[in-house]
C-alpha cells in the first residue's frame, strides 16, 4: 500500500477538490493511503512531515520565499523531494508554474516554468511525472498514482492521457470537419475554434474522452478550451479566436498550414444543409 | 507523332484547348474542333476527357496549380512581403503576357460563366492550390506584422482584383504600355495599402 | 502564541494572546498572496471569467458569475430568465457541495464523529457531477458569460439533473434525517450530542448581527441589527488594511458584521433555526445547523428551478465589450462576495474582490471587535477556540487571493 503525501504550494486548492470528486475515491483509498491531504482525513501537517512516505504530489506552483506550515516552502519541498519514491505533480501550477506565475515570475513547477526546465529539473526528473489541467481531472490523478512507469511525452506527460487532443471526442467535430462556426455563445450547433478561442485542436488532453464529472466538457456546454494542459497557460483574449488574416494563429496540432488550409476551402466549397440550421427544430 | 504517355497527351489537349478557347471563345469551340486541330479521333479524345465540362474543369485545376506552384516558391523565399508583392504581381503580369491563354481562360472562362462549374468546383475548389497560397502569403505577412491584419477577403479582392483588372486592360488591348511597364507602380500600391500602419 | 491552523482552504497564521488563562485578543494572518486582481488587470474584459474562478477551488463557481455578473452591469447587458436560473442552479450546488464537505471533511473530523464516508463522497462528487450538466466541468468552469449562459441544454440534461438531485437528497436524508430541533436523528443528533457531551453548545456567541448583500431568487440584501432588517448597500461597504495580513478587514458603515448560511436562514423565518437561535444565539450550533440546512434547502430550491426552465429561451443574449463600471455581490457559500471591475478601452482597468471570510475574519479593536475576535475572548481553550475559528468556514486563499 504506497502511502501519499500531498503537498500544497502557491494553489487555489483546485486540484484537491477535484481529487475529490473521483467517484471511485474509496476504492482507490484502499489501495493508497494519504499521510497528509488538504481535505481528506489524514494526519496533521507537522505529524505527517514526520512520517515515511511513497509517493509525493505537489499541487501548486513553488517559490522560495513563501511558507507552508511555518517552513520555507521550497526546503519543504526540497526535502520531501527527496525522500519520495515517486513525485506527481498535479495541475498546472505544479507542473509549469501555472496561472499565479503571471503576477510572480520566480514561482515555477516541479520540473519545468513554462516552457524551461526549472532548477530543479535534473534533479527530479527521473521519478516525476506531470499531470497538468486547470484543474488536473481526477481519473488522471488516479492513474498516475497507480501506474509507475507510463510513457511520457516531452512535458514528462504521460502519453495514454496527452497524445490525444481536447478536440478529440468533441461533440461539435461535424462541425469542425466542415468548418461551420457558432455563430453565437450559447448554442449547440456549430465550432468554437474560428471565433469563440477553442485551444481545443492544438491542447494535449483527454478531456473529451474521459469526461468531466462523467458527463460532460468545456466544448460540450459550448465553452472554449483554454488549453490549461499546456504550458503557456494562461494566454490572453481568451474567448477570441486569434487569426492572421482570417486565419487561424495556431493550426491544429500536427496539420501543416497549407494542408489545413486547402482542407478549409474544399469544405467551406460546401453548404451542408443539416449543419448550417438548428439541430432540433421547434 | 511519337509515343506518349497519357499524361502528356493529356496536357497536350489541354494546352490546345486553352488556345482554341481563347482564339475562338468558349462556347464557340466543340470537342470536335479540339480533337481535329491535334489530327485525333473525336472518340480517342473523349477518353481523355468525358465531356468538354470535364475538360473545363481540369483546365481551371491545371491552372490553379500552375499559379500556385510559382506562388509557392516566392513564399518558400526568405524575403519581406513588400519583395512577395512585387515577385507575384511580376510573375502574374509575364504569366499573363507570355501564356495569355491561362490567365484569360480563369478571367474570361471560369469566372463569367460559373454555371459550367457548378459541379465538381464548387466554391473554391478547383482554385484551391492558387488560393491557399494566397492565403499564406498573406498569413504570414500578418504574422510577421508587415502587413495589416483584416478580414482575408477584402485583401484578396483587392490584390486579386486589382491584378486581373489590368490583365482584362491589356486583353482589350487599352493599355498604352507593355504590361510588365506597371510592375514597379502596382507593386508598391498594393504593399501601400495592405501594410501594417 | 502564534498556531498555524490548516486544511481551511490553505492556512492561517492566529495569534491568541493570553491573560491568566483565557484569551483576551485574537489576530488573524493570511500569508499567501497570489496576485489575482494584478494578473486581471491590463487583460481583455473577458478573462476575468477564466481567471476569476482560480481565486478559490472549492468556491470558484461563486467568482465566476461575480465576474459574470459585474461585466454585465459594467457593459449594460441583460440575461434571460433561463440563463438567470441555471446559473443559480450550479452556484447552489457549488454551495452544496462546500456545505457536506465542509460538515463532513471539517467539523466532524474536528470533533471526532465517526460517519459514513462512502455515502458524503457520494454526495459530493454528484453535486459536483450537477455542475458539470451545465457547466461543463467543476471545478473551474468558465461557462457564465457576460450575457448568459454557453450550455445550450436540452430535455436529457435536465432529466439527468433531476435524477441527481432526487439522489443527494436521498444520500442526505439517509445521512441527516429530519431537521426537527426536538427530535434530531442520524448524523444531526450525533453532532449534537457531541457539542452538548463537550460543553460546546453555547460557545461562539459572536455580534448576532448579520449582513446580506445580494439578492437572488432565495435571499435579500438586508442586514439584520438588534432584530431589526434594513436593506443594504454596497455603497457603504468599507475595507480597511491590517498590518502582516494580505487580508483586508471589511465594515459596514463602521460596523462589523455576520455574513453567510446563518445571515442568510436568518431573514428567511425559518422556524428550525429560529428556534436554535433562540436557545443558542450564534453559536457554533447554530453557525453549524444554519449552514447545512441550507444544503438541504438549496436541493429543493434548485428542484424547483429546474421545473421552471424554458429550453426555448436563448441562453445567451448578445453582449458587447463597452468602456463602465460593475459592483456587485452574489451569495458564495461563505456569504456575500464582492467583485468591482472597471473597463478602460475594452480592458480590464482595475479589479477588485471582497470575499466573505474577510467579513468574518477581520481584526478589530477592543471597542469595536470584529466577528472572530467577540467569538474566541474569553474562552480558555485553543482547542475550542480553534472549533469557533473553524465555524465560519474559513477559505484561506479566497481571502488572500
Amino acid at each position: 500500500m504506497d502511502r501519499v503525501f500531498w503537498l500544497q504550494g502557491i494553489t487555489c486548492n483546485g486540484n484537491s477538490h477535484s481529487f475529490v470528486n473521483l467517484s471511485t475515491l474509496p476504492a482507490l483509498l484502499k489501495n493508497i493511503e494519504f499521510i497528509y491531504h488538504p481535505l481528506l482525513e489524514s494526519l496533521s501537517f507537522s505529524k505527517a512531515l514526520e512520517q515515511n512516505f511513497d509517493i509525493l504530489i505537489v499541487e501548486g506552483g513553488i517559490k522560495r520565499d513563501w511558507q507552508r506550515g511555518g517552513v520555507e516552502f521550497e526546503k519543504l519541498f526540497l526535502e520531501l523531494a527527496s525522500k519520495a519514491k515517486r513525485i506527481i505533480a498535479v495541475g498546472s501550477c505544479a507542473v509549469y508554474g501555472g496561472i499565479f506565475k503571471e503576477y510572480d515570475k520566480e514561482i515555477c513547477g516541479v520540473l519545468f516554468a513554462k516552457e524551461e526546465k526549472s532548477h530543479y529539473f535534473e534533479k527530479f526528473k527521473d521519478k516525476t511525472i506531470n499531470i497538468p489541467g486547470c484543474p488536473a481531472h481526477p481519473e488522471w490523478i488516479a492513474y498516475a498514482l497507480i501506474y509507475q512507469k507510463p510513457h511520457l511525452d516531452d512535458y514528462f506527460r504521460p502519453k495514454e492521457l496527452f497524445a490525444y487532443t481536447v478536440h478529440a471526442g468533441c461533440t461539435r467535430n461535424e462541425y469542425f470537419e466542415w468548418k461551420v462556426d457558432a455563430k453565437s455563445f450559447g448554442l449547440k450547433e456549430g465550432c468554437l475554434f474560428y471565433e469563440q478561442g477553442c485551444q481545443a485542436p492544438y491542447t494535449h488532453g483527454s478531456c473529451n474522452k474521459i469526461l468531466w464529472n462523467e458527463v460532460a466538457s468545456k466544448t460540450r456546454v459550448g465553452t472554449p478550451c483554454f488549453g490549461c494542459t499546456e504550458p503557456d497557460f494562461i494566454q490572453r483574449d481568451l474567448f477570441q479566436t486569434k487569426t492572421f488574416m482570417s486565419i487561424p494563429a495556431k493550426m491544429p496540432l500536427g496539420v501543416p498550414k497549407r494542408a489545413y488550409l486547402t482542407l478549409t476551402g474544399v469544405a467551406k466549397s460546401f453548404r451542408i444543409e443539416r449543419l448550417s440550421k438548428r439541430l432540433i427544430d421547434d | 507523332m511519337a509515343r506518349r504517355s497519357k499524361e502528356e497527351r493529356k496536357r497536350q489537349i489541354m494546352d490546345e484547348a486553352l488556345r482554341l478557347f481563347s482564339k475562338e471563345g468558349f462556347f464557340e469551340v466543340t470537342i470536335a474542333d479540339i480533337a481535329k486541330s491535334l489530327h485525333m479521333s473525336v472518340g480517342n479524345l473523349y477518353n481523355y476527357f468525358s465531356s468538354k465540362e470535364a475538360l473545363a474543369k481540369e483546365l481551371i485545376l491545371y491552372i490553379s496549380k500552375l499559379l500556385g506552384n510559382e506562388i509557392r516558391k516566392i513564399n518558400l523565399q526568405p524575403i519581406s512581403a513588400k519583395e512577395k508583392i512585387k515577385k507575384i504581381v511580376q510573375f502574374y503580369f509575364y504569366t499573363a503576357k507570355e501564356r495569355p491563354e491561362l490567365i484569360e481562360y480563369f478571367l474570361r472562362i471560369y469566372l463569367s460563366h460559373r454555371e459550367v462549374f457548378k459541379e465538381g468546383c464548387e466554391g473554391m475548389i478547383c482554385v484551391s492550390p492558387f488560393v491557399t497560397e494566397i492565403m499564406i502569403f498573406f498569413e504570414e505577412g500578418v504574422r510577421s506584422g508587415e502587413l495589416r491584419d483584416q478580414d482575408f477577403f477584402s485583401a484578396f479582392g483587392l490584390f486579386m482584383g486589382y491584378l486581373g483588372g489590368m490583365v482584362f486592360l491589356m486583353g482589350e488591348g487599352m493599355l498604352p504600355n507593355d504590361i510588365e511597364y506597371y510592375i514597379e507602380d502596382i507593386s508598391q500600391n498594393i504593399y501601400l495599402a495592405l501594410k501594417n500602419g | 502564541m502564534i498556531e498555524i491552523l490548516e486544511k481551511i482552504e490553505g492556512e492561517a497564521e492566529v495569534e491568541y494572546s493570553f491573560v491568566s488563562g483565557e484569551i483576551k485578543d485574537v489576530v488573524v494572518r493570511f500569508p499567501h498572496y497570489r496576485g489575482i486582481e494584478e494578473i486581471l488587470q491590463g487583460r481583455a474584459a473577458l478573462d476575468a471569467l477564466v481567471i476569476a474562478p482560480r481565486v478559490c477551488g472549492i468556491c470558484g463557481h461563486a467568482h465566476l458569475q461575480a465576474a459574470a455578473m459585474a461585466l454585465e452591469r459594467a457593459f449594460g447587458c441583460k440575461i434571460s430568465k433561463k440563463a438567470k436560473i441555471i446559473r443559480e442552479i450550479t452556484r447552489f450546488a457549488e454551495i452544496i457541495q462546500n456545505h457536506i464537505k465542509w460538515f463532513y471533511l471539517v467539523i466532524f473530523a474536528q470533533l471526532h464523529i465517526p460517519y459514513d464516508f462512502r455515502k458524503v463522497h457520494q454526495a459530493i462528487v454528484l453535486a459536483n457531477r450537477l455542475i458539470a450538466l451545465f457547466a461543463g466541468q467543476s471545478p473551474h468552469s468558465s461557462y457564465a458569460i457576460a450575457g448568459g449562459v454557453t450550455c445550450d441544454i436540452t430535455h436529457v440534461e435536465l432529466l439527468q439533473a433531476k435524477a441527481i438531485v432526487q439522489e443527494i437528497e436521498e444520500i442526505l436524508f439517509d445521512l441527516l434525517g429530519e431537521f426537527d430541533e426536538k427530535q434530531l436523528s442520524k448524523d444531526l443528533a450525533k453532532l449534537f450530542e457531541a457539542l452538548k457531551s463537550k460543553n460546546l453548545l453555547q460557545i461562539g456567541k459572536s455580534l448576532d448581527r448579520f449582513i446580506t448583500l445580494s439578492e437572488d431568487s432565495v435571499v435579500k440584501n438586508v442586514k439584520i441589527l438588534h432584530g431589526k432588517r434594513r436593506k443594504t448597500s454596497l455603497r457603504f461597504v468599507q475595507e480597511r488594511a491590517f498590518e502582516g495580513s494580505y487580508a483586508k478587514g471589511v465594515l459596514y458603515r463602521g460596523k462589523f458584521y455576520e455574513t453567510g448560511p446563518l445571515a442568510r436562514m436568518m431573514q428567511m423565518d425559518l422556524p428550525f433555526i429560529k428556534r436554535l437561535h433562540r436557545r443558542y444565539k450564534d453559536s457554533i450550533t447554530t453557525r453549524i445547523f444554519a449552514r447545512i440546512y441550507e444544503a438541504k434547502l438549496l436541493l429543493q430550491i434548485i428542484a424547483e428551478h429546474l421545473d421552471q426552465i424554458d429550453l426555448n429561451e436563448p441562453s445567451y443574449i448578445p453582449c458587447k465589450v463597452v468602456d463602465g463600471m460593475g459592483y456587485v455581490s452574489i451569495e458564495a457559500a461563505r456569504g456575500s462576495l464582492i467583485h468591482k471591475v472597471a473597463i478602460k478601452n475594452s480592458k480590464i482597468a482595475n479589479y477588485s474582490i471582497i470575499t466573505p471570510t474577510q467579513w468574518n475574519l477581520s481584526n478589530g479593536t477592543k471597542e469595536n471587535p470584529s466577528l472572530l475576535q467577540k467569538a474566541i475572548i474569553g474562552l480558555r481553550d485553543r482547542e475550542k477556540a480553534n472549533l469557533v475559528f473553524r465555524s465560519f468556514d474559513i477559505c484561506s486563499v479566497c481571502t488572500t487571493h
